[in-house]
């Protein structure tokens, strides 16, 4: 039975021609008619699953879109340590994974991670840390991308770090590796600074194994051993070690340590990864003439195929299907490399087909010199050799080794080979160490902090459930099919700018110069912020019952489940698949 | 100012005149022309008001209603189909008591599909508590839209006036438009004693009890009642400002008729003819226009129909298993007049059809030579 009385129609209103409630119909609990209710649901969008290191990808790109550079940054700080760097190297297979690739193109996800530390270079980001009462002291040895994420990881759970690096700067890789032109020192250094910001001690040009021994660091509680892989892979065949023949990692740390090196005029590099693109592209910095040989084709070039795409632009000559077999100098100080002429037999469906000799055929090639870069190994002379098998530091899933409170991670361990790959590695060292420290099993725990259902772990969901030792279940990853495309438009995927070619073959000037602020703002608008509330205000505005609510402070959607009647309109009304419909038990 | 234009136009006209703020329609033939004008007015600046353009005829009369609620002046225009989903928020624009004043172009219903006269469309809304008159030519409609603001704004109910389509909607004539000062003068700003109090937020239409229901439905009736008292005022003040009136009913050459025509809208003008032609044949002819359905002007038909033996009503429309729906309410009307006339009920022009001086001279033909009583409507036929 309604309750007339409540509805309060006026004495008044008698006098009126019709009836006025200055009641209100709040007093009938329609909520309790209803079978199901909308929960909001923060789901995992795919990109955020795609992503090693895990960067909130969603969120981040929300914050940008709307202006908020600085809080796009320290949302992404919260999961990697490298946003300026992740921007300009990273293979981004965030983009592969992203849902709009199956409604028109991807987010420019990498670009606009670019932008936001671009955007905010300035400014000091507040950095999510947590106290620690139980403090540990914790060796890291090794300070490339792996190294600096786990002692990030570790100082902001309010471990004491202290990092030995062999050289004397920090970054591996990173420093030592990828060219100016591609990363700028003042990027690295800047993201270095705001690592060491949290009070790590370093120790620079101390070589575990040369000046101290990697027994001296047992007074640390855990040691993670992140030394990378620095060492060119001979070709292990007959001339590689004439003067005329060069290693590439070598070629590149001596451009990359300032020194200025004269390079001849035609030159061979030999290898299809990343380490190849650099050295043939800072070649032709260098004012040379360049053709790579690679023993497979451009499809199955390691090397991110952005890469291989410029370094054509740029006039890299292209050769394959061949490999080396001979390398001999000639009299006229020139060498000439004979190689094997290769064709492609099909493997299982997954693998890369393999390389196999077309026999008796092959080809000749002559330059001024030549530089291998067909992969890189680890120096373990000073690794226990129990600690070691197959190349490389061997870890299991929770990158603990044979050793004890020894950890393993980066390029030196049995893992992908990517900058961001080593971040991740990282930071699973530095959620493994404080779990282990802590007498928990890490891999337990890894199961409840997975980013999506791949192994990528969220170290903001670690720290909320790490005071209770208590994490609920991993969210679920949006797929297509759960986006309302109805509320979307095709547009055009923006691309960042570019310094011209003339210009960026004279030097090693840095050659992407990232998107436009009026780019970053569209590229930052076409996300479908997948399981992301961004605030569209749809469930809003469809809602038939006017329960739904923001909160303009905190933006914060409520709804009035009292007067909820389980419709589900709000829920169909997400383009993002944030609300879902619950039974009520 | 005099001009030569459609009955589609009239109206615009008319809206024009009456200042009014929000229009809210959705384009439907033969209405459309009225929609278009007062579009393109809206456009070049011509009306002041806003224009909404809405999804559906449903959506138009809500526009009109809330809007209405707000104390502005509102105005919708719609034909047939439209008007038919227009009906929920018919009762509830009268409910509210809304002084909503719509242009009905009368077409006739689905299906069979068409877009020729027929009153059905308005008629089938009888009972939807809106005041609601038929217009013979294109003046008498510019000049009803006037008055029926006058009128709505007075008594609370809203106002439907209808006008034939094509015959009255696309001929064109030459008409007097009224000067914008007259108007003026003639309509005072609205004033809505329950219009939305921003100050005193309250929600309308709330659950009510049988009681308060049946309350406000007889205070609706007692409005409506008091409707023909003020048409005839309204008229009367309309006469003397613009020089034109037209009264609830028209009666023309009753006295000493044996024979009396009722028409409604676009007939009269053909009756009118008719009449004059047979009174000049000898034939002691009358005709009876009524202008007003509802409120049904009783009254004032029991009075012109007094001491007259028989009555030929003429209706462009059919309530299927009831007949002719103007003689329904005329035979009511006179149920209790002494001497009941017999009272015949024709269905001519149906669907459009042409309804000629020839066709009346007919229907006055066959009721004089019919000497008892018939009950069924008689279907005029010719091709």
């Amino acid at each position: 039975m309604v309750r007339f009385e409540s509805m309060k129609i006026c004495a008044e209103s008698f006098e009126l021609v019709i009836p006025i409630s200055y009641g209100s119909t709040e007093v009938i609990d329609t909520g309790t008619w209803g079978f199901q209710k909308p929960e909001t649901i923060f789901m995992t969008a795919p990109c955020e699953e795609a992503c090693p290191a895990g960067n909130p990808i969603a969120r981040f790109i929300y914050l940008a879109g709307d202006g908020q550079y600085g809080a796009a940054l320290e949302t992404i700080l919260k999961e990697n340590p490298f946003p300026g760097v992740c921007g300009r190297v990273c293979s981004h297979p965030c983009e592969s994974g992203c849902n709009r690739n199956q409604y028109d193109d991807a987010v420019s996800i990498n670009a606009l991670e670019r932008y936001v530390f671009d955007a905010t270079v300035d400014r000091s980001p507040e950095l999510h840390s947590v106290p620690n009462s139980d403090p540990k002291k914790i060796a890291i040895v090794g300070a490339g991308p792996a190294g600096l994420s786990c002692a990030y990881f570790l100082a902001l759970m309010g471990h004491k770090v202290t990092l030995f690096e062999a050289r004397q700067e920090l970054g591996g890789v990173l420093r030592w590796g990828i060219p100016e032109y591609r990363l700028p020192k003042s990027v690295l250094k800047k993201e270095i600074g705001r690592i060491l910001g949290l009070g790590i001690e370093i120790k620079t040009g101390v070589a575990v194994g040369k000046q101290i021994s990697i027994e001296a660091l047992n007074r640390f509680d855990a040691i993670f051993l992140s030394p990378g892989a620095g060492r060119s892979i001979p070709l292990g065949i007959e001339g590689e070690n004439l003067a005329k023949a060069w290693r590439g990692t070598d070629f590149l740390q001596r451009i990359n340590s300032g020194e200025k090196v004269r390079v001849e005029k035609e030159i061979i590099v030999i290898g299809g990864g990343n380490t190849a693109m650099d050295v043939a592209r800072s070649a032709c910095r260098l004012g040379s003439s360049v053709t790579v040989a690679y023993r497979r084709t451009k499809k199955e070039m390691p090397a991110i195929a952005d890469e291989v795409e410029e370094a054509e632009q740029e006039g890299v000559r292209f050769e394959f299907l061949v490999q080396p077999v001979e390398i001999k100098l000639l009299k006229n100080r020139k060498i000439r490399v004979k190689f094997q002429r290769m064709r492609l037999r099909k493997t299982s469906r997954d693998k890369r087909p393999r390389p196999i000799p077309v026999k008796g055929s092959f080809v000749m090639l002559e330059a001024d010199r030549l530089i291998t870069a067909v992969g890189e190994g680890v120096d373990l002379s000073w690794i226990p050799q129990a600690l070691s098998a197959k190349g490389f530091i061997k870890s299991g899933p929770s990158l603990v080794t044979e050793g004890s409170r020894i950890f393993a991670g980066g390029d030196a361990v049995d893992q992908q080979r990517s900058v961001v790959t080593a971040i991740s590695s990282g930071k699973r060292a530095a959620i493994s160490i404080d779990l282990s420290l802590r007498g928990q099993d890490p891999e337990e725990v890894f199961s409840k902090i997975r980013i999506g259902s791949k192994e990528t772990l969220s170290m903001e969901t670690y720290l909320n459930g790490r005071e209770r030792g208590n994490w609920g279940e991993p969210k679920g990853v949006v797929v297509y099919d759960q986006i309302n495309t109805l509320f979307f438009k095709p547009s055009e995927r923006m691309w960042g700018e570019r310094i011209d070619q003339s210009k960026a073959l004279k030097g090693f000037l840095e050659v992407h110069t990232g998107l436009s602020s009026e780019g970053a703002r569209l590229s930052a608008s076409r996300c479908f912020s997948c399981g992301t509330c961004n605030y569209c205000y749809n469930c809003y505005f469809f809602c038939p019952e006017g329960i739904v609510s923001f909160d303009p402070v905190d933006r914060m959607r409520r709804v009035d489940l009292d007067h909820c009647k389980g419709c589900g309109t709000c829920s169909r009304a997400c383009p993002r698949h944030v609300i879902e419909m619950r039974l009520i038990s | 100012m005099r001009e030569f234009m459609t009955g589609n136009h009239a109206v615009a006209h008319a809206v024009r005149l009456c200042r009014t703020p929000l229009i809210a329609a959705y384009p439907i033939t033969p209405q459309t022309p009225i929609y278009e004008k007062l579009s393109e007015w809206e456009a070049s600046g011509v009306i002041k008001g806003i224009m909404m353009r809405t999804e559906s005829e449903h959506s138009a009369m809500a526009s009109c209603i809330a809007a209405s609620l707000t104390g502005v002046r509102t105005f919708t225009a719609t034909s047939s189909q439209g008007l038919a989903l227009m009906h929920e928020m018919l009762h509830f624009a009268a409910g509210c008591r809304t002084p909503v004043v719509m242009a009905n172009v009368n077409r006739l219903l689905a299906a069979p599909w068409g877009f020729w006269a027929d009153q059905l469309d308005s008629l089938s809304q009888r009972d939807t508590g809106w005041i609601q008159l038929y217009c013979e030519n294109g003046q008498e409609a510019l000049d009803s839209v006037i008055q029926a603001y006058k009128i709505a704004e007075q008594v609370f109910l809203p106002v439907m006036i209808s006008l034939e389509a094509f015959f009255v909607s696309h001929f064109m004539e030459p008409m007097e438009i009224p000067d914008q000062e007259g108007v003026d003068r003639f309509l005072p700003p609205m004033n809505l004693p329950h219009q939305f109090d921003m100050e005193k937020p309250g929600f309308l239409v709330p659950v009510v009890s049988s009681e308060l229901y049946r309350k406000y439905k007889h205070m609706a009736q007692t409005s409506m009642d008091s409707v023909k008292e003020v048409a005839v005022r309204v008229d009367h003040e309309f006469k003397a400002t613009f020089g034109r009136g037209y009264g609830i009913i028209e009666p023309v050459m009753m006295e000493d008729a044996e024979v009396v025509i009722v028409t409604a809208g676009s007939i009269t003008s053909t009756a009118r003819v008719a009449v004059k032609a047979l009174r000049e044949q000898g034939h002691r002819v009358g005709l009876l226009k009524i202008r007003y359905f509802r409120p049904f002007p009783r009254e004032a038909i029991q009075q012109a129909l007094r001491g007259k033996k028989k009555i030929a009503v003429i209706d462009r429309n059919n309530s299927v298993g009831g007949g002719g729906i103007f003689c329904q309410e005329l035979r009511a009307a006179l149920v209790h007049s002494p001497d009941h006339p017999l009272t015949y009920s024709y269905i001519a022009g149906i669907g459009g059809t042409d309804v000629t001086p020839e066709v009346i001279q007919g229907i006055v033909f066959d009721a004089i030579n019919r000497t008892g009583p018939v009950d069924e409507s008689i279907w005029i036929m010719e091709e």
